[in-house]
């Protein structure tokens, strides 16, 4: 049967109810994401807590998904807008490849990404996202978004809840920022996996929105590998 | 209002006569590249949108990175372009790094002020349509018509909460020209133009410095010093100095200069000055 | 004529309400005092009463304190646990305390429960809700083990088992299932344990560590951090800077002793 004949494509009747006045659309699940690009690796990391207020709606609920095999997106803020927009990138990164017959790049998937958000400025995602990766070239790259569509492309960033607590310890330990005499050698995946380890189980002892458990994702040349490591639960 | 929902929003409910067509004859050029808005179906959208964004409201959850001190001016030796690189989300710092000048092609240069999403993404778009002008025409769109493009390409959404504030700079058979377009629906053409909230500080500098002779050198300093005072004064602009010049070859890129390390090499400029002052007495 | 002198007298000063007020209507946002989003529980046993609290003290979504003390003394047989505002739980016990204090001076008897239990629900109805204190007062008095929650506004309850605070509902659900009358003094530590956990684990307003505190009729433990489930891990790695990493960025070198060459010492 055609589509169109069935009853399911046809409006549903027409109820007299009284209209909400008060569009209330978005949450805030909480949650923080950190991503660190290396010389031919990317660190994607998210913890695993998805709370409303003062309540804690799963203690394993991940945020931060493989789009590809050499790209991880994480979303935080509303956790629905996070999984629809991972389904529409999803359903666009398939028609990329049945019309061009390859897989997508994290630059053309970050672009792609920028033009999805944007197309909703009216009505935004309530997501901040984080694109971890590694480039055509093999070298580590992170694009990181506001909830509009502007991206830039980044070495490292934190989003989410505790971004304002981790975002300075980044700055210093992996920018290596306002520290005379630092070494400027690229940091290796031993300390990146290190400095992000610290930086959640800090977040977590200060930001009640954070902890539960920490998944890692590790981005290289050969694919997407995944850690797991339980954070504190109060 | 509703004529601007219906003309912009693509309805989930009412379908064209090949509904599944699309799975089949997708286009990322046509689907991606220029989509149509989707709109919250509240009673009104412009108060939800405006409730959600605004750094004001107590509803205020999405927030949007804005960027801010920009400058532009035209000279003997073509424009120069400078702009600062911090993005701010409400009070927090969004980013040191924003590269507030798009380039849109080797002869024309755009500037990012307001909503950073909004600059970058209709100034890609005026880049893709001076392209496609240059490919049905063979040869360069003016800065006029790029500019008004522009303005044009923005002007339909006038009230829905698009910010921007940019200048559209370039070289053509005419010269070097300069122009001022904003999300209202100004397009202003002009010698000199700062824009943002730090434009105060930066046209101050800029104003008792500025001369229609100075060499390239002290055209590009002026540039750099008017950004740095902005930088410094405005809490709302920071990070670096981006520098550019235009001129007929099109235009080239002075550097990033960090604003911290500025701040040294001006302090010890003033030094040298005053001492060079008491030797002089 | 000179200015006239204002003798200081106890009590709030409203000398800035108005203008706060007419503040507030621009625009301003009023500082934020620290809210003790809270887990306090307390449980009567055969020979005594069982305080219990979390140690987590939060502004907004950030930790602000990670062990802070939320069983406060009233009377060596009375003590009080305290959610809501922190400062006003602090201060109304603290009033309420000296009050007793002087009350047990005069009388030569020992606080009875139900006095410091009628002063702190007369404070707080007189206050109509903007002292915000909710507290868990227990103790031990001639008339044995008491225990009695009071709400910001003053109203009370009297019961064998209470909770209080945004893990109140968490540690309630212990108390529900597992509570029944005569429990021993161990029991009664386990489930008062068992029910502040319950807040700590659940609640994002609860955290850190359990305090205890048991009343009977002649002794009173307050057992600080009587366990322990949050420890912090260790760190990956040392964040210690070498020497010469922060920027010098001016030296200024003053002497304000002149060292004089003196004879050498006679070391014969």
């Amino acid at each position: 049967m055609n589509f169109l004949d069935s009853p399911l494509s046809k409006p549903a009747p027409y109820v007299v109810a009284p209209i909400e006045h008060r569009f209330d659309p978005y949450e805030d699940n909480g949650g923080t994401s950190v991503a660190i690009a290396g010389e031919d690796f990317c660190v994607v990391a998210s913890d695993t807590r998805q709370s409303n207020g003062y309540m804690i709606n799963s203690r394993y609920a991940p945020k931060a998904y493989k789009m590809s095999s050499t790209a991880v997106l994480s979303c935080n803020g509303f956790h629905a807008d996070g999984v629809t927009l991972k389904k529409v990138l999803e359903q666009r990164m398939k028609m990329y490849k049945y019309s061009h017959d390859k897989d997508m790049s994290v630059t053309a998937l970050a672009q792609m990404l920028s033009n999805t958000l944007y197309q909703r400025r009216f009505f935004p995602y309530y997501a901040f996202c984080l694109l971890g990766g590694v480039d055509a070239d093999g070298k580590g790259a992170v694009y990181c978004y506001d909830s509009v569509g502007s991206f830039e492309r980044e070495n490292y960033r934190t989003s989410g809840s505790a971004s304002a607590l981790i975002q300075p310890f980044l700055d210093n330990q992996v920018g290596r920022k306002n520290q005379q005499n630092a070494s400027t050698a690229p940091l290796t995946l031993e300390a990146v996996l290190r400095i992000t380890k610290d930086a959640f189980t800090s977040a977590t002892e200060r930001d009640i929105h954070t902890g539960d458990n920490l998944q890692i994702f590790v981005i290289t040349r050969d694919g997407v590998e995944e850690q797991n490591f339980p954070l504190k639960k109060d | 209002m509703n004529s601007l929902v219906q003309k912009y929003s693509k309805s989930s409910t009412a379908h064209d006569d090949d509904v599944l067509g699309v799975h089949g004859k997708w286009d990322a050029s046509l689907d991606l590249a220029f989509p149509t808005f989707d709109i919250p179906g509240a009673q009104n959208p412009l108060s939800f949108l405006r409730n959600v964004t605004d750094e004001a409201s107590s509803d205020y959850k999405i927030k949007i990175q804005h960027g801010t001190t920009t400058l532009a001016f035209k000279f003997q030796g073509g424009i120069i372009v400078a702009v600062d690189s911090r993005a701010t989300m409400g009070n927090y710092i969004g980013s040191q790094t924003v590269k507030k000048v798009i380039e849109i092609n080797p002869y024309l240069l755009g500037t990012m002020a307001g909503g950073a999403a909004d600059c970058s993404y209709w100034e890609r778009e005026l880049g893709r349509r001076c392209r496609l002008y240059e490919l049905t025409n063979k040869e360069r769109i003016s800065v006029a018509a790029a500019s008004k493009l522009l303005a044009n390409l923005v002007l339909p959404y006038k009230g829905m909460g698009l910010s921007m504030g940019t200048m559209v700079t370039g070289w053509d058979k005419s010269g070097p020209n300069l122009y001022y377009v904003d999300s209202d629906g100004s397009r202003i053409k002009g010698d000199l133009f700062s824009v943002g909230s730090g434009s105060t500080f930066a046209y101050g500098v800029l104003d008792s410095g500025y001369r229609n002779d100075l060499t390239v050198e002290e055209a590009l300093e002026l540039g750099k010093r008017s950004i740095f005072h902005a930088a410094h004064r405005d809490a709302m602009s920071g990070g670096s100095v981006n520098l550019y010049h235009i001129h007929e070859e099109g235009w080239t890129y002075h550097g990033n200069h960090d604003v911290a390390a500025l701040f040294w090499e001006y302090q010890d400029l003033k030094a040298e000055e005053r001492a060079a002052a008491v030797g002089k007495q | 004529m000179a200015p006239q002198q204002v003798k200081p007298v106890g009590g709030f000063s409203f000398e800035n309400y108005t203008r706060n007020a007419v503040l507030e209507t621009k625009g301003a946002k009023p500082p934020k005092a620290t809210s003790t989003g809270t887990t306090i529980v307390g449980v009567i046993y055969d020979k005594g009463v069982c305080l219990g609290a979390d140690t987590r003290a939060t502004e907004g979504p950030i930790v602000a304190d990670k062990n802070c003390e939320k069983i406060h003394y009233l009377a060596p047989n009375l003590y009080c646990c305290g959610a809501g505002t922190a400062a006003d739980t602090e201060f109304t016990t603290n009033s309420i305390s000296s009050q007793l204090e002087l009350h047990r001076l005069s009388t030569g008897r020992k606080t009875r429960v139900v006095t410091a239990m009628t002063l702190l629900k007369q404070m707080l109805f007189r206050y109509q809700g903007h002292i915000g204190a909710a507290l868990v007062l227990g103790g031990y008095d001639i008339n044995g083990p008491q225990l009695y929650t009071i709400y910001p506004h003053g109203s009370t309850d009297k019961l064998p088992y209470v909770t209080m605070g945004s893990g109140s509902l968490a540690a309630m659900s212990v108390f529900e299932s597992k509570w029944r009358p005569n429990l021993t003094r161990e029991e009664a530590i386990a489930i008062v344990s068992e029910a502040i956990e319950a807040g700590i684990f659940n609640d994002l307003g609860s955290g850190s560590n359990v305090d205890v505190c048991v009343i009977e009729e002649n002794s009173t433990d307050y057992l600080r951090n009587h366990v322990r489930p949050n420890e912090r891990g260790i760190k990956e790695q040392s964040y210690r800077y070498p020497r010469g990493t922060t920027a010098i960025l001016k030296e200024s070198i003053r002497n304000f002793v002149d060292v004089v060459e003196g004879d050498a010492m006679d070391m014969s």
